[in-house]
């Protein structure tokens, strides 16, 4: 975590609600430039909607968004996509163009977004490649390579403009245990080497102990404990102590209070 | 049931909304965009033109020749009783270039390259590419849309023009063969009574049939929802939209003409 805690991301009491349902209930939340900030909870509490509120792929319906002293949530057009190309986000299952090679699919912000001639853009990708352990393999097809390797090249892509932000959808989930490891390493290295502000939002506890500075747990659509690797292991709260132990009995009930017993009797 | 009628009339008027909403904002990507920010890639729009025209022709050659060959047949039948068999050339002519063969060739488009479209713009909604492109500050509609939609713009009237042409030719091959017609008259009736405005009143309908395969093609495909179900049911409604869309343009445009004596 970075010594100065400069903010360049903050929450302020934060909703969004999806017809009748609250998924994100009044959260206020800061993190810090250059830290690995978890967002956890089980599947259903809110946790890839806050994401997807930071990115500015959804507006929050109350609340402020603060990205680099900007408010996403009130921005126009132009400013919040100046904010999106500042950020790079790899997604659950690397959302890759089919249609493009890797390569392409690696040098399309650069094309995007830049003027930069073909030959440079040539050298950025073998670059960003080459940091994700993917030289070589600039001409395959997303469905020529195996599922750790899009996620690779979603991160090469993601960190292609040199963001400051980046964004992790569940960047873990699907993979073997070792490809995961090596993914959860990527990250770490570049958060070290690039400086970049990492936001992952995962429900896998070897991933989180393996890469954050700080993890917020989110039950229901609001925060139930924000602490450190250290403070999570030695915490009293109960919803936390039932995620990561993997209970399902506790105060977090999937099924609704549904014995499983009775079902089966 | 009410209800049910409600939110049906509700549905429809969403999807007319936007579909108007996206035909702006394909316009506003070819005309004012490109002045503020990147416009649409050209290699992209060549390689659409590729998939729509040249990839497209052999089947509309086909469609058309064979719709050619059943027509001359057909009014030979009717022709020869009052001894007018060398009316089949101007007939041919006529009726393929004014309606069968805009018609058919739209048809045939949006049953190939608006289903295409919608299936792939819907996969890619499906697995998070359009939310991809949109968090990169790419928009989807500049990035997918605008070049499908020049695509069919341009290609769906060169289309047709190929359709009049092997109509034509397949109104000729019946002439001098089964009819017993000499070429030189065949070809010499066939222009006599053609006249431009036949031509483009028909090329006039293919450039609004295209932009209704390319609208459709696209809206379907931006609000696909679900998984390959979605998908699926996504490109069939495109396809069956555009269907009846092009026939309903096709009566409305041919009403215009008749009264405008065009």
């Amino acid at each position: 975590m970075s010594n100065n805690k400069e903010v360049i991301i903050s929450l302020k009491n934060v909703t969004k609600t999806f017809g009748s349902v609250t998924v994100i209930d009044n959260i206020s939340l800061d993190i810090y430039r250059g830290e690995t900030f978890v967002i956890m909870g089980c599947s259903g509490s809110g946790k890839s909607t806050l994401m997807r509120i930071m990115t500015g792929a959804l507006k929050p319906d109350a609340g402020e968004v603060i990205i680099k002293d900007k408010n996403i949530a009130t921005a126009k057009d132009s400013e919040l996509n100046k904010i999106k190309r500042a950020a790079g986000m790899l997604f659950q299952y690397s959302a890759l163009l089919d249609s493009l090679s890797v390569k392409d699919n690696v040098a399309l912000p650069i094309r995007e977004h830049t003027k930069l001639a073909e030959n440079i853009i040539s050298i950025i990708v073998k670059m960003k490649l080459s940091l994700v352990g993917l030289r070589g393999f600039q001409d395959y097809f997303p469905s020529e390579i195996s599922g750790g390797m899009r996620k690779r090249v979603g991160l090469a892509r993601a960190i292609v403009l040199d963001p400051d932000i980046v964004f992790y959808d569940e960047p873990t989930s699907g993979l073997d245990p070792v490809v995961g490891g090596v993914i959860d390493k990527l990250i770490k290295d570049l958060s070290k080497k690039l400086l970049i502000t990492s936001v992952v939002v995962t429900h896998d506890m070897q991933s989180v102990f393996n890469i954050a500075d700080r993890s917020a747990m989110i039950h229901k659509g609001k925060v139930v404990e924000i602490n450190s690797n250290q403070g999570l292991k030695e915490t009293k709260n109960p919803y936390v102590k039932q995620f990561i132990e993997g209970n399902p009995k506790g105060p977090m009930n999937v099924f609704s209070d549904v014995d499983i017993q009775d079902v089966i009797e | 049931m009410i209800s049910r009628i409600g939110k049906g009339i509700i549905s429809f008027y969403n999807s007319i909304v936007g579909v108007i909403a996206l035909f702006l904002d394909i316009l506003y990507w070819i005309f004012i965009g490109p002045f503020k920010s990147k416009p649409a890639r050209r290699e992209s729009i060549f390689h659409q033109m590729v998939f729509v025209g040249l990839r497209s022709a052999l089947i509309v050659f086909f469609v058309t020749i064979f719709t050619g060959i059943v027509l001359a047949m057909q009014s030979a039948y009717q022709l020869e009783q009052m001894g007018a068999t060398i009316y089949v050339a101007s007939l041919v002519a006529v009726s393929l270039t004014r309606e069968l063969s805009p018609v058919l060739v739209g048809l045939v488009i949006a049953g190939r390259v608006g289903s295409a479209i919608t299936a792939e713009i819907g996969s890619m909604k499906v697995s998070e590419q359009i939310e991809a492109l949109d968090i990169m500050a790419i928009d989807p509609v500049r990035f997918l849309a605008v070049p499908k939609f020049i695509a069919l713009f341009f290609m769906q009237p060169c289309l047709t023009v190929l359709g009049n042409i092997s109509g034509m030719l397949g109104g000729y091959l019946v002439g001098i063969t089964s009819l017993g017609l000499r070429s030189s008259l065949y070809i010499q009736t066939t222009f006599k009574y053609l006249e431009l405005k036949d031509i483009y009143t028909g090329l006039s309908k293919s450039f609004v049939f295209g932009i209704i395969i390319a609208l459709i093609g696209c809206y379907q495909g931006f609000n696909t929802k679900g998984g390959a179900e979605g998908v699926g049911k996504a490109t069939t409604k495109s396809v069956v939209i555009s269907f009846i869309l092009i026939i309903l343009a096709d009566c409305v445009l041919t009403t215009m003409f008749y009264f405008s004596n065009v």
